[in-house]
């Protein structure tokens, strides 16, 4: 075995330990862990077809190629350079991008996708020689720079999502879709609650000089307000176009924006730790099953409160 | 003014903080040093409230932390967030109205720059700017000094002696020995937890000499270079 191949091998072990030890912190048996994040995929995946069988293959695209880019951040790719020469830092990011794509690739495969399943797997690889340079001296000009820092710094990272996105809309107007109207506009949602996934260093927490409840109720109401306003001309656009199913738009609107608040609400109730499997399920269940927001928002809320009390002013 | 009685802190079964017992007054800088992992950055988290603690923690600033300006050693800052909007959203969080930054922009910053793209020093800079503009009553500044080039360490040293004389109350950590000797009113030793010396101003010397003795001919000499 080469010294190139054990460098492979060991650094994919560290890979796959570093995993589970995320999987652990989050309280959770590593082998359920994934077996769970298995079942959401499919579920979700299933979803997809059922609500647009002829866009679902190009969504799946699209999302396994975002999370691909993901791997390409110039941080990782500098410490990939450090550590191993030429040859294998491109051998990892091949098959990095290759774990990736496996099982996008067996979804596709199942509902018969062949020739996208191919042609993913050839952006794979190509996506694999990408570096995406983090450290360009252009600042990405955005409107919600006056409130920092969710928005302005979430919208700097996903600025190019917002035109994809509503090209979608007006594709989906052109071909009379309305179920791909409502994904890109429940794709919106995902990405814009992203924003709010991770929790922030203490720091930007203890600054403010607030209670807990008027820290959440400020960050929700910023949150619903940047949203509305990213989702406005969607809204506006499948009003106009769709208007006998304004009821089924609106709705989707308000899943939309409970789903938003659903996210920052399960962030700050296991704040400073991350979002535990647990609070993951119930946030997603708010998506599938909406009703439950009304049992999940309110204990999301009081268990905030209790988290934030700590860095705030009771 | 800020009090503190009989702080402890423990991390699990190693305790970090021993029994600390200081007070420390408005218009005077203290100067708090000791080898690394003494516990300094645990004391500072514990004044902020960052940290939960044993003991008392009492302050004629109500609340401590609304009045208090904090400074990291390493501080955290947003990949894709501009040197502006870190100083727009530290006023925003203290509901203090933005001030003409560009004015108070007095190290020169390039503010319409990600913070990524700025170097440790300039970073250190920006952070220290957004404490200053928040008009804070009491700083703590934990190796404030550290990565910062030769005019922004005379620019500090001068900002800490006018916060001293608007009558701010100023804790600073350094491991250089000069940038407290210059600044502070008063060192106090950490050891293994507890404070274990005050050294009032006049007798820096004697504390620089008993240090330079300590670490130069004790340690050094154990390493035999040739």
């Amino acid at each position: 075995m080469t010294a190139s191949t054990n460098g492979i091998k060991y650094y994919f072990s560290l890979l796959f330990k570093m995993t589970n030890r995320r999987i652990k912190d989050f309280g959770i048996n590593p082998v359920v862990g994934y077996i769970l994040l298995l079942a959401i995929f499919v579920l979700l995946s299933e979803l997809l077809f059922y609500k647009s069988e002829f866009w679902a293959p190009y969504i799946i695209v699209f999302v396994c190629a975002i999370m691909q880019l993901e791997l390409s951040r110039s941080d990782r790719l500098d410490f990939l350079h450090i550590v191993f020469n030429n040859k294998t830092k491109r051998k990892i990011r091949i098959v990095e991008n290759l774990l990736v794509y496996i099982p996008f690739a067996i979804i596709l495969a199942v509902k018969l996708q062949f020739v996208v399943l191919s042609a993913l797997l050839a952006i794979s690889i190509i996506l694999a020689f990408v570096s995406l340079k983090s450290r360009m001296n252009f600042t990405i000009p955005t409107p919600f720079s006056k409130r920092p820092f969710e928005f302005a710094v979430g919208f700097r990272k996903t600025f190019w999502i917002f035109p994809l996105l509503y090209a979608l809309v007006v594709i989906a107007i052109c071909v009379s879709n309305l179920n791909l109207g409502l994904i890109s506009m429940v794709l919106l949602f995902a990405f814009m609650s992203s924003y709010y996934i991770k929790p922030e260093n203490e720091y930007y927490v203890w600054i403010f000089a607030e209670t807990p409840k008027t820290f959440i109720r400020r960050k929700v109401f910023n949150a619903v307000k940047n949203a509305t306003c990213m989702t406005l001309p969607v809204i506006i656009l499948m009003l106009a176009f769709f208007y006998a199913d304004f009821l089924l738009i609106l709705l989707s609107f308000l899943v939309g924006i409970t789903f938003l608040t659903t996210v920052i609400l399960a962030k700050y109730s296991t704040y400073p730790d991350e979002i535990g499997i647990p609070e993951g399920i119930a946030t997603v269940l708010v998506l599938l099953f909406p009703p439950i927001a009304l049992g999940v928002v309110p204990f999301f809320y009081f268990r905030s409160i209790d988290s934030l009390k700590r860095f705030l002013n009771d | 003014m800020i009090r503190i009685a009989g702080l402890y802190k423990s991390y699990g079964s190693k305790e970090v903080l021993k029994n600390i017992n200081i007070e420390f007054s408005s218009g005077k800088i203290y100067g708090i040093i000791g080898e690394n992992g003494a516990g300094k950055t645990t004391l500072f988290r514990c004044i902020a409230g960052l940290e939960n603690y044993r003991g008392e923690i009492y302050s004629d600033l109500k609340p401590l932390k609304d009045h208090l300006g904090l400074l990291f050693s390493d501080p955290f800052f947003f990949p894709k967030i501009t040197g502006r909007e870190y100083v727009r959203l530290l006023c925003n969080a203290r509901g203090k109205e933005v001030p003409d930054i560009d004015a108070s922009n007095i190290f020169d910053l390039p503010l319409n720059q990600y913070v990524s793209t700025y170097s440790t020093g300039m970073k250190k800079k920006l952070a220290l700017m957004a404490i200053l503009v928040q008009g804070n009553e009491c700083f703590i500044l934990d190796e404030p000094f550290n990565g910062i080039d030769i005019n922004g360490s005379i620019m500090l040293t001068e900002i800490l002696l006018r916060l001293k004389q608007s009558n701010k109350i100023v804790i600073l950590s350094s491991h250089i020995f000069s940038t407290l000797s210059d600044t502070c009113d008063e060192i106090h030793i950490l050891r293994n937890g507890d404070f274990t010396e005050v050294v009032e101003r006049e007798y820096f010397d004697r504390l620089e000499s008993q240090m330079r003795q300590a670490a130069v001919i004790e340690r050094i000499g154990k390493l035999e270079l040739k």
